[in-house]
């Protein structure tokens, strides 16, 4: 059984002491972060990957992992006793979790959502172990042309699945793609955009540009938008296990929910956020009487906290066997592996067996501390709530400075980082998503290498990318992906799908 | 993520349709190009099989320039989109943030890390209106020692933490 003794190999890499603890210190602080409104995954991971500069490898991703799916657990729990999500993956678990908080059964639904996602996660395991290695292997048989294709394909899927305007996320793409061409060009080695700064010769570091935007940027969006007032639950919560009746109507959900986030996390532009959403439309649709939604229906609870775990996990999929980021949180993991020298792509899993497979077998051990985190430690986490948003953001502004200035040493790169988080405010103010701008910065430099040498294979002959009956097939799908979302009643229901809220 | 926006109904004046989200954005866009069509206007461009440095960029900016012109059209043609509004209130913030940052990177090579943290937390403490002076403190304090302990003493990096003269 090769699967059997892959995960084996994994489970000697991540079950050394370093490694357990490293998965605990990222299950411990996605948690918090997740729980916390005001912080995300993404800024957060963002902020610590110049830390993971000075860590093995596998270490830092076992870590920077632990925070994403972390951020999951810690999101239901805000989303249920407060009323206010703690991520945007948890936005629907408001809906109905909320409900039955008030109704005295918190208890059942925080024991819900995180066995639900504890369930989830682990078949998400399962299935990056089971789908990756025949991926890969898929992806070794890429050249440069198909490369280029999927990258396209990758980019407008990211597009089309995100929410909001999607010319506006294509613009961001765009001024992504911009930014990453700053710095000096490889081929000609003369200056592009550095408006003769010679900090800028080398590039903008993405960390820099990541921090910036995600770190600073929701720093003062939150600063602007005035401290809103939580009401933590005072009642005690009594029961932590749920009747025989909600078991019963969760279970089902808690499938439903795995399967549909499982398959939404692999789509680019897919991940927690999608598979959540996707999994309450789904379960109100479906359900017998779906009035009882919105009134603390079980199924609410149950299905998108799966679905958000099970996407968050196996949006990794496409990351660590194509080294193509489907979201921005895998943009993130790839700009931690390159800051090894790592090229993310297939040739990882057969190259650097111990940092797959170890990052593969991590993710169950951390899903089953977070297990242990979340529901007899609950009351710990509900009382961080009560730490005011003004001591927050002074150790966020803190941790983003040093981190930007430890990457280089170089206090410019500050400088570059503030830029970046005004920038990064005016587009959370304009609706404009910034995450497509990472894709499109990370994505970037990898499309024009492989665009430089699918034209070097064809003797620069465009044709190359239409005579190649896969990168054709994945082009022709990203034309049919652009088409749909033109069509007017798919843009409706793409809006309402996001509106559910 | 959703910023919240005065529901109130915009009276009708030109200046108003200017400051709706998607107009402020498409004109964000077009600058933005603008800008770098100015900056690259001296980049050679090359062909399409011998790319110069200032094919890609300017074919980008042309395209986000596209872009922009849309998504500018689209939001001069919405009806009923709330303006958007800014009071000073908002933007302090934003200056303060900046600062606190700007302050940062000016003075940890010569300030060392204790005291541009301290600069840093100060200057930034501007922006929560209810911090008290004690608070404050121990903020200050616990972050110091949270720093040095991360940073230095966890991950040995060479930051001076003293001022070096």
């Amino acid at each position: 059984m090769e699967l059997l003794s892959n995960l084996a190999l994994g489970l000697d890499v991540a079950l050394t002491p370093a490694n357990v603890g490293f998965a605990l210190i990222g299950a411990l602080i996605g948690t918090l972060i997740g729980v916390l409104p005001g912080i995300g995954p993404i800024a957060t991971i963002a902020m610590l990957l110049p830390l993971t500069f000075h860590l093995e490898p596998v270490s830092g991703l076992i870590m920077l992992a632990g925070i994403f799916y972390g951020a999951q657990y810690g999101g239901s729990t805000t989303a249920i006793l407060v009323n206010l999500p703690g991520e945007t993956s948890s936005v629907v678990t408001c809906i109905d979790g909320h409900q039955m908080a008030r109704q005295g059964k918190a208890g059942s639904a925080l024991a819900i959502a995180a066995l639900g996602s504890f369930f989830a996660g682990t078949v998400a395991t399962f299935i990056i172990a089971a789908f990756a290695p025949p991926l890969a292997r898929v992806g070794q048989s890429f050249g440069a042309p198909e490369y280029f294709s999927l990258m396209v394909l990758g980019l407008i899927a990211a597009v089309v699945l995100a929410h909001g305007s999607v010319l506006k996320a294509i613009a961001m793409i765009i001024l992504g793609l911009l930014f990453g061409l700053v710095g000096t060009d490889g081929q000609t080695a003369s200056q592009r955009f550095t408006f003769d700064i010679t900090q800028l010769s080398d590039g903008i570091d993405f960390a820099v540009l990541a921090i910036g935007v995600f770190g600073v940027g929701e720093v003062i969006a939150n600063l602007t938008r005035g401290e809103e007032s939580r009401s933590v639950m005072s009642e005690r919560i009594t029961r932590l296990w749920p009747t025989r009746e909600d078991f019963s109507l969760a279970w089902p959900a808690v499938l439903r929910g795995t399967s549909l986030g499982s398959i939404l996390g692999v789509l680019p532009g897919g991940g927690a956020t999608l598979s959540s959403f996707a999994a309450y439309v789904l379960e109100k649709k479906i359900a017998r009487d779906p009035s009882r939604f919105g009134r603390g229906a079980v199924e609410g609870v149950a299905g998108p906290e799966s679905a958000n775990n099970a996407g968050a996990q196996t949006s990794f999929i496409p990351m660590l066997t194509l080294g193509i980021p489907g979201n921005a949180v895998m943009a993130l993991m790839i700009g931690a592996m390159t800051i090894h020298g790592i090229q993310p792509g297939p040739q990882v899993m057969s190259e650097r067996p111990q940092l797959f497979w170890g990052m593969v077998a991590s993710m169950w051990i951390g899903n089953l501390m977070l297990l242990v985190i979340n529901l007899p430690l609950i009351g710990i986490w509900v009382q961080l709530l009560k730490v005011p948003y003004r001591f927050l953001y002074l150790s966020i502004l803190l941790f983003c400075a040093i981190g930007v200035y430890t990457i280089g040493n170089s206090p410019f790169s500050v400088l570059v980082a503030a830029f970046f988080g005004v920038a990064g405010y005016i587009f959370m103010r304009l609706e404009c998503e910034p995450a497509p701008m990472i894709l499109g910065f990370v994505l970037g430099p990898l499309m024009e290498d492989n665009l430089r040498r699918a034209m070097r294979i064809s003797g620069g002959d465009p044709m190359i990318f239409l005579n190649r009956p896969i990168s054709l097939g994945l082009l022709i799908a990203a034309a049919i992906l652009l088409l749909i979302v033109a069509l007017p009643a798919i843009r409706r229901s793409r809006h309402e799908a996001f509106q559910e809220s | 993520m959703t910023i919240d926006t005065p529901k109130s109904a915009p009276p009708p004046h030109p200046l108003h349709i200017l400051a709706r989200k998607n107009v402020l954005a498409g004109l964000m866009f077009i600058a933005i190009a603008s800008l770098g069509l100015w900056v690259s206007r001296d980049y050679p461009i090359g062909t399409a099989l011998r790319m110069g440095t200032g094919y890609v960029p300017r074919l980008l900016c042309w395209i986000l320039m596209g872009l922009g012109a849309v998504i500018l059209l689209q939001g001069l043609k919405e009806k009923d989109a709330p303006p958007e509004r800014t009071s000073l209130r908002q933007l302090m913030p934003i200056v303060v943030v900046t600062t606190s940052l700007v302050a940062f990177a000016l003075a940890i090579e010569q300030l060392g890390l204790v005291l541009s943290i301290l600069l840093l937390v100060g200057i930034g403490a501007i922006a929560a209106r209810d911090i008290k002076i004690w608070e404050l403190l121990i903020a200050a304090i616990v972050l110091v020692a949270l720093s040095w302990a991360i940073f230095i003493l966890g991950l040995g990096l060479t930051i001076p933490v003293w001022p070096v003269w």
